[in-house]
């Protein structure tokens, strides 16, 4: 039986793993809670504020390396904030039945991240837009590797910020960060260089936690003996993730990513369907 | 590295924010697990209780806190380490947007003073509303 000293430890693994894929630990554990038939909306309350630990403990050396870009986050937020309190109101009114299923099916666009980190850095903008330019969408910073410092601009400024609306409603929904979505949207749309994009992403999701916990605070979802365990387990799992994540390679990364998703996936589709 | 802003960067506010994140996290992660061990001392196991008295209940946000802040809160130890653990965590991002919109403000530079005052102003009405 689940107790929260079981959780505690439980999550500290998931916070590595979710840390390690870039799935977060909150996507993992809100499968895992399920299946351990703990209620799917405490769940995902519990998930969201865990959240805002694990954003804000690993987005802090990001924001002091300079690699999350401050103006841009603040630009990104005014998006996902106002998305995730729609996505988590949306979650308090309706039918358990269908968090299982989206649940399930936002896990499967994580796939995309998958199959886009096989690409390098995405084609940069050239040309800023007018919109873009007047936000003062742009930035640089240190790359270790390659011993230099890179500038970029920042493209597509209003595109982007919808597609991070979506990103807002699928995390305030799900209780989770959604950063591989988000990423996404930053590389794919605003051409942000893979680094900053990934370092800025973490530095928003725990604004959008934030906005999403808003709603669930005093919904009377939020279970603390379940909350506690899980943001001290996982945050702890992500920091040790985050320090060996560079150690690790390409391969095994990956057949660990595909591992983890489909189990949760195939664990969210069954619960749906008996719930049914 | 850490000294030098590169351009577009705003160091100070940087290293503002990432002080404030740390603190936050920490001191938040603390008061849980000092929660957690006042629960195995009180109940003398670490269950996942489905009591009423381990969902957080109120009006609001701001108005939780007030009761909180006041003793209002029922005397349970553990459970008041928890949520106070809780409330840290999440005024945490909502400090660093006050901090962000006075250091915009400071600079001078209006948009980005709207840009934080709306974000703050959405989280205080969604804080103030549920």
């Amino acid at each position: 039986m689940l107790d929260m000293l079981s959780l505690m430890l439980m999550s500290v693994p998931v916070g590595f793993i979710g840390s390690l894929t870039g799935l977060g630990g909150a996507s993992i554990l809100i499968p895992l809670l399920v299946f351990f038939d703990i209620p799917v909306k405490e769940a995902i309350a519990s998930g969201m504020v865990t959240i805002i630990a694990t954003s804000s403990g690993s987005a802090s050396s990001f924001v002091r390396e300079r690699m999350a870009n401050v103006k841009i986050a603040m630009y990104l937020e005014m998006f996902t904030i106002t998305g995730a309190i729609l996505g988590a109101t949306v979650t308090t009114i309706i039918a358990p039945t269908y968090l299982y299923f989206f649940f399930a099916a936002f896990l499967l666009s994580s796939f995309v991240k998958l199959r886009g980190s096989t690409k390098n850095d995405p084609v940069p903008c050239n040309n800023q837009d007018r919109i873009s330019g007047w936000l003062e969408l742009r930035g640089s910073y240190f790359d270790e590797v390659k011993k230099e410092i890179i500038e970029y601009r920042v493209c597509n400024a209003l595109l982007g910020g919808i597609g991070m609306f979506v990103a807002g409603v699928a995390a305030g929904m799900l209780g989770i960060g959604a950063g591989a979505f988000k990423v996404t949207v930053q590389e794919s749309v605003l051409k942000m260089p893979s680094k900053v994009s990934t370092a800025t992403s973490n530095f928003i999701i725990g604004m959008t936690a934030l906005a999403g916990t808003s709603v669930y605070l005093l919904s009377g979802f939020l279970n603390v003996t379940l909350m506690a365990p899980m943001a001290v387990g996982t945050t702890i799992g992500a920091i040790v993730g985050g320090r060996v994540l560079n150690k690790l390679g390409d391969t095994s990364l990956r057949i660990l990513f595909f591992i983890v998703v489909i189990f949760l996936i195939a664990q969210m589709l069954y619960k749906g369907v008996m719930s049914l | 590295m850490s000294s030098v802003d590169l351009g577009g960067g705003e160091s100070r506010l940087e290293t503002a924010i990432s002080y404030l994140l740390v603190i936050g996290v920490v001191t938040s992660l603390l008061l849980e697990a000092i929660g957690m061990v006042l629960f195995y001392h009180s109940y003398g196991q670490f269950y996942l209780s489905e009591d009423k008295a381990m969902f957080l209940h109120g009006r609001n946000f701001f108005n939780f806190l007030h009761v909180l802040l006041c003793g209002g809160f029922p005397d349970k130890s553990p459970i008041l380490f928890m949520t106070l653990g809780i409330i840290i965590l999440m005024l945490t991002p909502y400090v660093r947007v006050i901090v962000s919109v006075l250091y915009f403000a400071w600079k001078r530079n209006i948009k980005y003073v709207l840009i934080t005052v709306f974000v703050f102003a959405v989280l205080t009405i969604s804080l103030g509303l549920h």
